[in-house]
């Protein structure tokens, strides 16, 4: 009998499972007796395949853009589950709904009196140059005051535990879909485990995101249509908008199904033009409405702005949110919710260096071997410098980038992820980096899916978790109490 | 429903429609060439040109392959040709993307039907069909089709999206079995001054097999095979699924079923289109149309089954919002 996790190498990172060599952490126990065997090697990579076939089956997919045949690629689903105990998932809970209470404040705010560019929390410059700041919207009537529905943050543990978030994102977070067919997936390969573990199910956020919807719909109308606006078949996560779409039960619509008369939206139906009132939208805001917005764009609905304007149709997430996921304004959070909530930050921020700020320019261009750079208004890994992975070459190029435009970059100190047991190639269990991507829902209350996506960089030592870059998935299980699994030490409880 | 998806699934049935109508009309020439090896080589152009003329897209063939249609050039540009957008490869292809866009709709195993079947075929080629021989082959593309027809029947319900689905089907069918008994009996004619001759016999039994209308026509019609009762069979039959007249009284339905519930569109263009088309081929006298030019009828029927089609995608689809009906 021997010990499948006998060869587990450590690292200096925050390990998921184990406090040390040897030693699980409570809430894993019960996994670790069930699997710490090796003679189970075999068995988990059997579970491992029937995963693998699954998704495959199910065609649950995603288009690289990449490839120029837009090939289909299977997410790449890891076995071994992250665990989060329920006391740790309280934690995180009231630290994201306050974030999220932070940041509709100040959308609202920014759209309205911007009592917090007045007082001088944050300069007006960091509002009028952020590309995705929407002056047209500035004193426009926005549905039950609900500036932000949807929000994906995304956080990370550093190297003593600490959660923190890395970036909010409020435009049009992707990803949920895979949260819940891992789910299913993992009902099939894992059934009792996950009974034993009392596993808090994530199967409502459909009906909690419908919920969602249909509370934005202007107020006169007794049965509001709901739809969903993809760009295409073509588009990355095109899969998951299907998905959506049919848990839902609502249409899946292209900008050409829609038009706008008399400053009402309609979709072209068989039988004629069909009153449309509220559009969860998967297209950024350059691309809704020709007329307004990029002239060039194929993908959205000319009139829709004025209709959005007039409080004919609802947009989730509504136009102009991204003005706070610009990761330059992500600096001025903790200072939001201090200014408007009066509160300090439950989860705090990673530390971040604005290269438009004089004096930390010159730490930024000092340290640049040493820091992650990244451009403002890019996602999915790209665009971004990781400075100890980089050549010289790279770096000099950057440096060259941030002098020529410093409001467009931040930078932070590289953060040693933590990290979870996979199940790697070759069929050994070895520490790869984790994230976590929590959905957050802003509606009548604010809803927190238990659960969410935690991305996995398979690539040994890889600190990019993106799909786009080689990443993976886990099921995350947040655990319903701490009854079955008794609490952390002390010293592992998170301090903030 | 959507008018992008009524679009989409009625073209779906229509490209698998034709996908399964090429194989059928290949596998008879293939056979009827192996009948007829005493007379003519195998790959003796002349068996194998009148096909391209049944797709229509005989300029197509003649600018991609040169002025010689041989048994090879035939059948890639039919099978294979992803140049050719009626290949069975191009509708297939076209079928699955259009089934991919409007997945949501569809049940997983319709869906998955499709997608298997198009995974299996894009690396395909005429050597596998070489090896393979063409019965083996074109039946596995045919089974493949069938057995999508099955799933889908019984898998997705009787709404809009079923009827355009249906529509699209047996517009298509009418058209091809037009299409089918044009060019044979082109190739035909100068032949029918061997009537009753053993060959003529092969040779019509073979337009009927074309249409999977050997048997069924024996059993129904119990007499000499000839141009007359041929023609009369897949023009006029009420009651052969692979009839004009059929094809044509099925859509008329799914039409029906369409609209009978939609108040303003009690009276609308195709549905107008498809009752004149139907009336007409239920009195046609079928001597005289021979007497007067089976090729001229034949070309009027496709003239207007492509105008109905016109007709419902500027009903259905295209229509200009300004004048549309707002609902609810």
């Amino acid at each position: 009998m021997s010990d499948l996790f006998a060869n587990y190498e450590h690292g200096k990172f925050y390990d998921e499972m184990f406090a040390s060599p040897g030693k699980s952490r409570p809430h894993y126990r019960r996994l670790y007796e069930r699997f710490g065997l090796l003679e189970n090697m075999a068995e988990l990579m059997d579970r491992q395949r029937t995963a693998d076939q699954t998704f495959i089956d199910r065609g649950v997919t995603f288009t690289v853009y990449s490839d120029n045949a837009g090939t289909e690629k299977i997410f790449p689903f890891d076995l071994l589950p992250r665990i989060i105990p329920a006391h740790e998932w309280a934690h995180l809970e009231r630290g994201l709904v306050q974030r999220m209470t932070a940041l509709n404040m100040f959308l609202a705010d920014i759209y309205g009196p911007q009592r917090i560019l007045k007082e001088g929390i944050m300069p007006r410059e960091m509002i009028e140059t952020s590309k995705n700041f929407r002056p047209e919207l500035v004193g426009c009537k926005i549905a039950k005051d609900l500036y932000v529905h949807i929000n994906g943050s995304d956080m990370i543990r550093d190297e003593a535990g600490v959660y923190s978030v890395l970036e909010d994102n409020l435009r049009t977070p992707s990803g949920v879909s895979y949260v819940l067919e891992n789910r299913q997936v993992m009902k099939r390969v894992f059934p009792t485990m996950l009974r034993d573990y009392r596993v808090r199910p994530v199967e409502n956020y459909t009906n909690d995101l419908l919920n969602l919807l249909l509370y934005l719909a202007p107020a006169h109308v007794p049965e509001p249509t709901v739809v969903l606006l993809t760009p295409g078949v073509f588009n990355s996560a095109y899969f998951e908008h299907s998905f959506l779409a049919r848990q839902m039960g609502i249409e899946i619509v292209e900008g050409s199904d829609l038009v706008v008369e008399n400053d009402k939206v309609y979709m072209r139906r068989t039988d004629g033009l069909a009153p449309v009132h509220v559009i969860y939208r998967r297209i950024d805001d350059d691309f809704l409405d020709p007329t307004v917005f990029r002239k060039d764009s194929l993908l959205g609905v000319p009139g829709l702005f004025e209709a959005y304007r007039k409080g004919n149709v609802a947009l989730c997430n509504p136009i102009g949110t991204g003005v706070a996921d610009d990761k330059a304004v992500y600096y001025y959070v903790p200072k939001m919710i201090k200014f408007y909530l009066g509160e300090d930050p439950i989860l705090p921020n990673i530390e971040t260096f604005l290269s438009g700020n004089e004096n930390e320019l010159s730490h930024i261009l000092a340290n640049l071997p040493k820091l992650v750079v990244k451009s403002v208004n890019e996602a999915g890994g790209y665009g971004m410098l990781v400075g100890p992975h980089s050549t010289q070459t790279q770096i000099e190029e950057f440096r060259a980038k941030i002098i020529a435009n410093p409001r467009n970059f931040i930078a932070q100190p590289t953060i040693g992820l933590s990290r979870c047991p996979s199940v790697c190639e070759g069929g050994t269990i070895e520490g790869r980096h984790i994230d976590f991507r929590p959905y957050i829902l802003n509606g009548e209350t604010i809803k927190i899916m238990p659960g969410g996506l935690t991305r996995v960089a398979l690539r040994k030592g890889s600190l990019v978790v993106n799909s786009s870059q080689g990443g993976g998935s886990k099921d995350t299980w947040v655990l319903n109490d701490d009854v079955t699994n008794p609490p952390m030490p002390v010293q592992e409880q998170i301090i903030v | 429903m959507l008018s992008r998806v009524a679009s989409l699934v009625y073209w779906m049935a229509r490209q698998l429609e034709r996908a399964e109508n090429t194989a059928r009309t290949i596998d008879v020439n293939a056979q009827l060439v192996l009948d007829l090896q005493s007379r003519q080589a195998a790959d003796d152009p002349k068996s194998w040109e009148p096909l391209v003329y049944v797709t229509g897209d005989q300029e197509k063939f003649f600018e991609l392959y040169g002025k010689v249609a041989s048994e090879r050039a035939v059948i890639e540009f039919m099978i294979f040709d992803k140049r050719n957008p009626s290949s069975i490869m191009s509708c297939i292809s076209a079928a699955r993307e259009n089934a991919r866009c409007i997945r949501d709709q569809l049940s997983s195993e319709v869906w998955e039907t499709l997608n298997t079947f198009y995974l299996k075929l894009k690396s395909d080629d005429y050597p596998r069909y070489a090896q393979l021989g063409s019965a083996v082959y074109l039946n596995h593309v045919k089974t493949q089709i069938q057995l999508f027809y099955g799933v889908a029947d019984s898998m997705i319900p009787r709404t809009d999206l079923w009827w355009f689905f249906d529509l699209g089907r047996h517009l298509e069918r009418a058209d091809n079995t037009s299409r089918i008994l044009d060019v044979k009996y082109y190739m035909l004619l100068p032949s029918l001054h061997t009537v009753g001759s053993a060959l003529d016999m092969i040779q019509w039994a073979s337009v009927l097999r074309s249409c999977s209308a050997f048997e069924a026509f024996r059993r129904s019609r119990r007499g000499q095979l000839n141009l007359e009762r041929v023609v009369d069979y897949l023009l006029r039959d009420a009651v052969f699924p692979r009839s004009i007249l059929f094809s044509i009284m099925e859509a008329e339905q799914a039409l029906g079923q369409i609209t009978v519930s939609v108040h303003h569109m009690e009276d609308n263009v195709p549905a107008r289109l498809i009752r004149e088309l139907r009336a007409e081929l239920e009195m046609i006298d079928v001597p005289g149309v021979i007497a007067d030019g089976l090729h001229e009828f034949l070309d009027d029927v496709q003239n207007k089954i492509s105008d109905i089609h016109n007709a419902l995608l500027s009903t259905f689809v295209e229509y200009p919002t300004g004048s549309a009906k707002v609902l609810g």
